[in-house]
């Protein structure tokens, strides 16, 4: 089907090169990784140009692009047997101090005890801001499986972080938020 | 939306990219642009090369049969040749003997 939109590359790696990155640190917890699958996943839109629609579009591709090739990578490195989630501010430097608090760096770090389908839906829930019908459709999954990996990948968070940030847990900051278990 | 929840927001922002991401995907980008139009010449030129090769071949072939339809056609002409000779002799000979009894 013919469409008006005329897809400006430049434009759009100035536009989502943040996402992209962010979507495939959190999901490998590698920097040096996560800015090849970046380059790969806008490589691989540049040859898929003509066949992006609008904007939209042009965010939901790079968002499944970008979570596909992130597993395809964790996989790959599983195979060849690397621990692939190491803590991101001891390898790679990023300081714990740049977090609003240390209960979000700590969270970032929590992630990666999660497993991937849990982890990937809790970023697209909470770093993209999607409905969970939409990480269905971007992941390409049946809704049901993505309310069950949010629901339980919420609570084993939850939990993590009750024992692993007991000084929050005493201040009594999150007490009724970290036990009732809603998404 | 509870605290934990806004908490998990803010610890999910976006992270910004590393600041060569875009210099270095745009120097990929031109390197595998150069490196495609290399191999479609590449790939055209290989084309080429082949379908010259099996035209040749064909025409190759074509030649050869040729060549055989013509020693056949000189084998068959030699004995129409020959046989058209034997006819003559013998007619010739025909023709003497019946001279020679009208005598």
């Amino acid at each position: 089907m013919a469409h008006d939109w005329q897809p400006d590359f430049e434009h759009l790696v100035d536009q989502h090169q943040s996402m992209v990155f962010s979507l495939a640190l959190r999901m490998t917890g590698d920097r040096g990784l996560a800015e090849e699958i970046a380059q790969d996943v806008f490589l691989e839109l540049d040859r898929n140009l003509g066949r992006i629609e609008n904007a939209d579009h042009a965010c939901f591709w790079l968002r499944r692009v970008a979570m596909s090739r992130s597993t395809d990578a964790m996989r790959r490195r599983r195979v060849r047997g690397i621990d692939l989630w190491v803590e991101m501010e001891d390898v790679h430097g990023v300081a714990t101090e740049d977090r609003a608090t240390p209960l979000s760096a700590r969270l970032e770090q929590l992630l990666a005890t999660l497993s991937e389908p849990q982890r990937a839906a809790l970023i697209l829930r909470y770093q993209e801001d999607l409905t969970p019908e939409e990480i269905a459709n971007t992941l390409d999954q049946p809704l049901a499986t993505v309310k069950s990996h949010l629901q339980r990948g919420l609570k084993l968070l939850r939990a993590r972080a009750q024992s692993h940030l007991k000084e929050y847990v005493r201040d009594n900051k999150f007490a009724g938020g970290l036990t009732d278990g809603r998404i | 939306m509870d605290e934990f929840e806004r908490e998990m927001r803010q610890a999910f922002e976006r992270r910004p990219a590393p600041p060569g991401l875009k210099r270095k995907l745009m120097e990929k980008r031109r390197t595998r642009k150069s490196y495609d139009s290399f191999f479609t010449w590449q790939r055209l030129a290989a084309s080429l090369v082949l379908t010259a090769v099996l035209a040749g071949g064909f025409e190759w072939r074509n030649i050869q049969e040729r060549r055989k339809e013509e020693a056949a056609r000189e084998q068959v002409m030699t004995a129409l040749r020959i046989t058209s000779h034997a006819l003559n002799r013998m007619n010739a000979r025909l023709a003497s003997r019946r001279r020679g009894t009208q005598d």
